[in-house]
């Protein structure tokens, strides 16, 4: 078996054509991390501008996928499984955030009666 | 050589000056350790100002001050006369008394520029002159005043001694300071003591007023001074008179510039005009009269008035050196002269007309100093010195005894009032000198400023010399113009409104419960400071008692016996006392030479048409009929046809032609309307743009608006810190990404 | 900037291959085909902006639907792109590649959606929607174990606790109000837009200039065609697994001695001792959750400790909250018993007053 068929054999699911495939997984990669960089934008987008807390939290769940897709887009750029391994990290960071986060929200929204993340705003300059 | 150049200007100017004296160098000054007791001169008055002072403070309710500063005062001035009879008078001293102000640091090179005022006096018979009248006046009015300050003993009277001593304490520093620092101190220290005194009724508004002004009058021709004397020390190093009069013999090597050198002798003269009261600074001293009347006598008319002239007779080579200075003394002198005259030939109080009388002669003295005689200058502050404190006091105890009365259209007759008559009789041999009635004081003194100026033969001085005739013309008219109405004429009085030594807020006082010197007050013409209450008393005046009819017959006699030089010059074919004086010191550039009654402008003289060859004896002539003249004009209008003078004043009011003529000598020439168009209206509306300027732009803008810059800027972005989560995430999330972008591009420009 | 990203670039602009793209895409492409590539990516980046800024108003439907073209407009923009530039120099790939494409635009579509809904809980429903698209996408970078462990991670734990607590907190929509004004109005919307933008042209530049690209594709040219090598060494590490994948090429193997990872030679040795190499094929590659398990383990034990401590704190803190009892405060008390509150009336009462 010749390295070329094993790499065919390795896209065999996914690969329409018979194309180069360096380009191929070239283009993948350009994207995922396209996908990536538009996730992570509109992730930000939507945590400064939701006004709902719970909403923003998700909006941060959006941005930990983003950086999961591009670590996991350059681990096969370089071949290397260690981007697989942060996502893991990612996955527990994620985990971890979402359990207390949540946790605060309620008890926040106990307090309040609202999710709006401005009424939690006293710490403002008083103009 | 200052011989050659003074000699050289001067000849333009003034050929006639030129005599021997001239061209005699200023001899070098004599250290003299061993007269270090004149010092004591000084010391005296200053002891004396400091024992008031502690008077004041322990609140002494009796005459103490009075007696202790007479009796300084009297020591000073035997220290001073026996200095003078012990002194040897060839050359000037210099008597080292202890260092002053010394510096001295590198200059170019390994040379040493030193600033040296060591205090020091430097003597000569100049000084010697001016320190006798000084300190013999000083003493003698010192003890006229503890009598007539009487009033306030216990409230000013040891504020009044105090400020006195501290006068004679500075006029001593300024003529006997060994250069023109000490000469400064005093000039400042005379000005001081003057506002003091000016402003000694401090409660009465015209008083401060006045005191203000002469303050602030004397401060513009102080910055002329200290500009000279800054001046002086840059062109030749040094301010010591010994030294500097080394210099200018030496022909003022390292002058920095022409224009520098050039400039010394006008700044110096707007010093002296400032402090004699020339034109254009004169209209302070006029309203000084303010003050107690003794001090009118000593400080503005007597000693004060003259330390201009005793500036500029002192640093006479300077002006020689200057072709035109001297001309420009000469005009102004002159013109202050008659515009002087003038105005006060219109002024109903006595007081004015004397200042005004005063600010006249001042003008002469210049005008002698600038037609070049500083002997006639001298001579006459000499003689002027007394006949006007003379006048002066006269002036003092007629107000003394008449409640302050000063206006001449509510007195006459005086003469016969009993206890006037030594006024009346003293003030007319006052009278008889300021007006140059021949053979007196004043008629020597001022016969010789005159007759140089026709002497001269420069055109312009003779015009000069032809108005000062007209002046002393207008002199002797006014002067007795005062006496025939004073003391003249059918006995008619009233009282003034108010006590001298009484300040405006003694209106409210009981006077009747006060009673003055054996006399009550009278509530005639007190209508409106509401003292009809006391119209039961029967006010009459009272004539001074011994220590002001003693000083005044002492003055009197000083006043005739300052003739004596002149007398004895005639007799005895010898120079004049005071010319012998004047021509040992450094003003001896200024002493014409005698030769030239038989020089080549004897004959060519302006007076040619009496027929008299001699200038000095045709301006006798001349000037003595000026005077006569005067003086008959005033018998005429003042003495026998009284109304003619009303007359005549309501016929040319009448007159739109000559309308002018009398408004316009009553409102003193409107100089002080002028000046406060011309000067303070610009500096009020400048002070007020300054302080809009300040107050808006300084403080609004840049000090406020500094503070509040950083305040509107916050303000500016405040809304960034709405406390909202996403506020700040935005800002941060923001930031990262520029932050990325900049690292990304320097990684780029990596390569 | 832009000039750096494309002064060395010389390939020239090929759009022939691109016929499937919509009519709209044609002609942007085509207007924009003259400019430089950074600046297309940041115009193209732009019209996302626009067209989410658009999205992103809650009233006007002609606004939301222009923003919709305007967004697909740019997203198309933004992968044709992309995709060029993954091509080496003269490379016809031919039709651009189908699933990245579908894939980024069902993760995308869903996370627009995500952020502009306004009820929460259909935004963690569009959540779920992005979590397996991405997966997707993981599918087709070769991380196979990473797509089903966030599929279940994600959408089986931690959006259930989202759903958890949307139920405790979120208030349902009041009929005739519809739902909380908090949900309907976005906050300054505009300067989040503008925000992202930047992030979003400062990323896209990053990855895709010239520079980075060119980095990126050599990487790729030299380790394709694949990181064989790499596996065979992480077999290596795992002998059990190794002897077994060698008994199953040759099942009189006793003893594995030593495995080639250049070659995937494995040197091994019969019950007998005799020697004896088999060469393993592709099939017999240890599985990718296999290989990350490896390298998880191998790599990183601390951070793998780490990671179970912060789990372990995230879940003692979780019980701590949800056990705390609030001391309400005296506003509070008056305000849950229906009195008027004095403080922050303007705060928590002016919810209901709609934007401020």
């Amino acid at each position: 078996m010749n390295t070329a068929t094993i790499a065919s054999m390795e896209h065999s699911m996914f690969t329409l054509s018979g194309t180069t495939l360096a380009a191929t997984g070239a283009q993948t990669v350009n994207a995922a991390l396209l996908v990536s960089a538009l996730l992570f934008a509109i992730g930000l987008v939507g945590f400064l501008s939701r006004r709902n807390m719970i909403i923003m939290f998700l909006c941060t769940e959006l941005m930990f996928q983003a950086s999961a897709l591009a670590l996991i887009a350059f681990g096969k750029v370089h071949h290397d499984l260690s981007g697989q391994v942060f996502v893991i990290f990612i996955l527990t960071v994620a985990a971890a955030e979402a359990a207390l986060a949540l946790g605060l929200v309620v008890l926040l929204y106990r307090r309040r009666e609202t999710l709006d993340s401005e009424a939690w705003s006293e710490l403002r300059e008083t103009a | 050589m200052l011989e050659l150049a003074s000699i050289s200007n001067l000849a333009n100017l003034t050929p006639a000056v030129i005599g021997e004296a001239a061209s005699a160098a200023i001899p070098a000054a004599v250290p003299s350790p061993e007269f270090a007791w004149a010092g004591l001169i000084l010391l005296l008055p200053a002891i004396s100002a400091v024992l008031c002072g502690v008077c004041a403070a322990m609140g002494v309710k009796n005459k103490l001050p009075g007696a202790i500063t007479a009796v300084a005062l009297l020591a000073a001035f035997a220290t001073t006369l026996s200095l003078f009879l012990k002194m040897p008078q060839d050359a000037p001293r210099v008597i080292h008394l202890f260092d002053w102000v010394a510096f001295a640091w590198t200059g170019q090179g390994a040379t040493w520029t030193s600033f040296l005022a060591p205090f020091s006096l430097y003597v000569d018979s100049l000084t010697l002159l001016w320190m006798l009248f000084v300190t013999g006046l000083g003493s003698l009015i010192a003890i006229y005043a503890t009598e007539y300050m009487e009033a306030d003993v216990g409230k000013g009277y040891a504020r009044f001694f105090g400020s006195v001593s501290v006068f004679l304490f500075a006029m001593g520093s300024l003529v006997m300071g060994g250069n023109l620092i000490l000469l400064y101190l005093g000039w400042e220290g005379v000005g001081l003591a003057s506002y003091l005194l000016i402003g000694y009724f401090y409660s009465k508004p015209s008083a401060v007023a006045a005191a203000k002004k002469a303050f602030i009058m004397n401060r513009i021709g102080d910055l002329g001074l200290a500009l000279g004397v800054f001046l002086i020390w840059m062109n030749y190093g040094t301010v010591e008179y010994d030294a500097l009069f080394k210099a200018l013999a030496a022909g003022g090597e390292g002058a920095t510039s022409e224009w520098s050198k050039a400039a010394i002798p006008y700044c110096l003269m707007l010093g002296a005009f400032g402090k004699s009261a020339q034109i254009p600074l004169f209209v302070w001293l006029p309203d000084a009269m303010e003050g107690p009347t003794p001090v009118s006598a000593l400080i503005h008319a007597a000693t004060m008035v003259t330390a201009g002239i005793y500036l500029i007779a002192r640093t006479f080579p300077l002006f020689a050196l200057e072709p035109h200075a001297l001309t420009v003394v000469a005009i102004v002198g002159c013109a202050t002269a008659l515009v002087a005259a003038t105005i006060g030939m219109a002024q109903y109080d006595i007081k004015r007309v004397m200042a005004y009388s005063t600010v006249s002669q001042l003008g002469y003295m210049f005008l002698g100093l600038g037609v070049g005689t500083t002997f006639g200058a001298v001579y006459h502050v000499f003689t002027h010195a007394f006949f006007k404190a003379l006048l002066f006091l006269c002036c003092g105890a007629i107000m003394h005894g008449m409640a302050g009365q000063l206006d001449l259209r509510k007195m006459s007759g005086l003469r016969n009032v009993k206890g006037f008559g030594v006024i009346s009789w003293t003030f007319l041999i006052g009278c008889l000198c300021l007006a140059g009635f021949p053979f007196t004081a004043g008629f020597f003194s001022k016969d010789s400023i005159i007759a140089q100026a026709f002497a001269s033969g420069n055109p312009t001085f003779t015009l000069l010399g032809w108005i000062a005739l007209f002046t002393a013309f207008l002199t002797a008219y006014y002067t007795f113009r005062v006496w025939f109405r004073v003391c003249g004429g059918p006995t008619k009085y009233e009282p003034g409104d108010e006590m001298h030594g009484h300040g405006d807020d003694h209106g409210a006082h009981d006077h009747g419960a006060h009673d003055h010197g054996g006399h009550g007050h009278g509530g005639h013409g007190h209508g409106g400071h509401g003292h009809g209450g006391h119209g039961a008393h029967e006010w009459h005046p009272h004539g001074p008692r011994l220590a002001i009819n003693g000083v005044l017959l002492l003055i009197c006699a000083g006043a005739i016996l300052a003739a004596v030089p002149s007398y004895l010059g005639e007799m005895q074919h010898q120079p004049n006392w005071v010319e012998t004086m004047v021509s040992h010191s450094s003003a001896a550039g200024g002493i014409p030479s005698h030769d030239h009654a038989g020089g080549d402008h004897a004959a060519h003289h302006a007076l040619s048409f009496t027929g008299i060859a001699d200038v000095h004896a045709a301006t006798s002539v001349v000037a003595s009929a000026a005077g006569i003249l005067g003086i008959l004009v005033a018998v005429f209008f003042h003495l026998i046809n009284r109304g003619a003078a009303d007359r005549l004043r309501a016929a040319l009011l009448s007159n739109g032609l000559t309308r002018w003529l009398p408004l316009a000598l009553e409102n003193k020439w409107k100089v002080d309307e002028i000046y406060h168009v011309v000067f303070r209206l610009p500096a009020w509306v400048l002070g007020h743009v300054l302080h809009a300027v300040d107050k808006q732009i300084i403080d609004g803008v840049v000090v406020n608006g500094t503070a509040r810059l950083p305040a509107e800027l916050g303000r500016l972005f405040q809304p960034l810190y709405n406390g909202a989560l996403q506020g700040y995430a935005a800002t941060m999330a923001g930031g990262i990404a520029l932050i990325a972008a900049w690292v990304f591009w320097i990684w780029m420009q990596g390569g | 900037m832009t000039e750096n990203l494309s002064s060395d670039r010389t390939q020239p602009v090929t759009t022939h291959h691109m016929s499937s793209p919509p009519s709209l895409t044609l002609v942007l492409l085509e207007a924009a085909s003259g400019l430089s590539p950074a600046v297309q990516l940041t115009i193209a980046a732009a019209i996302c902006a626009a067209g989410l800024a658009m999205l992103m108003q809650p009233e006007g439907r002609k606004l939301r639907i222009a923003g919709t073209v305007l967004g697909l407009a740019g997203f198309a923009m933004l992968f044709v792109e992309v995709l060029k530039r993954a091509s080496p120099a003269g490379a016809d790939t031919g039709l651009p590649p189908v699933f990245p494409v579908v894939f980024g635009f069902l993760a995308l579509a869903g996370a627009v959606r995500m952020i502009t809904h306004p009820r929460p809980v259909f935004a963690a429903l569009y959540f779920i929607l992005v979590v397996i698209a991405t997966a997707g996408m993981f599918l087709l970078l070769g991380a196979e174990f990473m797509a089903f462990s966030l599929v279940i991670v994600y959408a089986g734990a931690i959006l259930i606790t989202y759903m958890f607590v949307l139920m405790l907190a979120q208030q349902s929509p009041v009929a005739g109000v519809g739902d909380a004004w908090y949900d309907r109005m976005p906050r300054e919307a505009i300067s989040a837009v503008i925000v992202g933008f930047v992030m979003l042209a400062t990323l896209s530049d990053a990855y895709f200039s010239q520079k980075s690209q060119d980095l990126r594709n050599e990487t790729l040219v030299r380790t394709e065609p694949t990181g064989t090598a790499e596996a065979w060494a992480r077999l290596d590490q795992m002998p059990k697994l190794l002897l077994e994948t060698a008994r199953k090429a040759d099942a009189s193997i006793a003893s594995v001695e030593s495995l080639d990872a250049k070659t995937g030679t494995v040197s091994a040795r019969t019950a007998d001792g005799a020697p004896v190499q088999v060469v393993l094929g592709a099939d017999d590659l240890p599985d990718n959750g296999r290989q990350v398990g490896v390298d998880l383990v191998s790599k990183f034990p601390a951070g793998l400790e780490i990671a179970g401590v912060v789990l372990l704190m995230a879940l003692f803190g979780a019980v701590i909250l949800a056990r705390k009892q609030i001391e309400l405060g005296e506003d509070e008390r008056r305000g849950l018993a229906g009195m008027r509150r004095l403080t922050v009336e303007g705060e928590a009462g002016g919810a209901a007053g709609g934007a401020r």
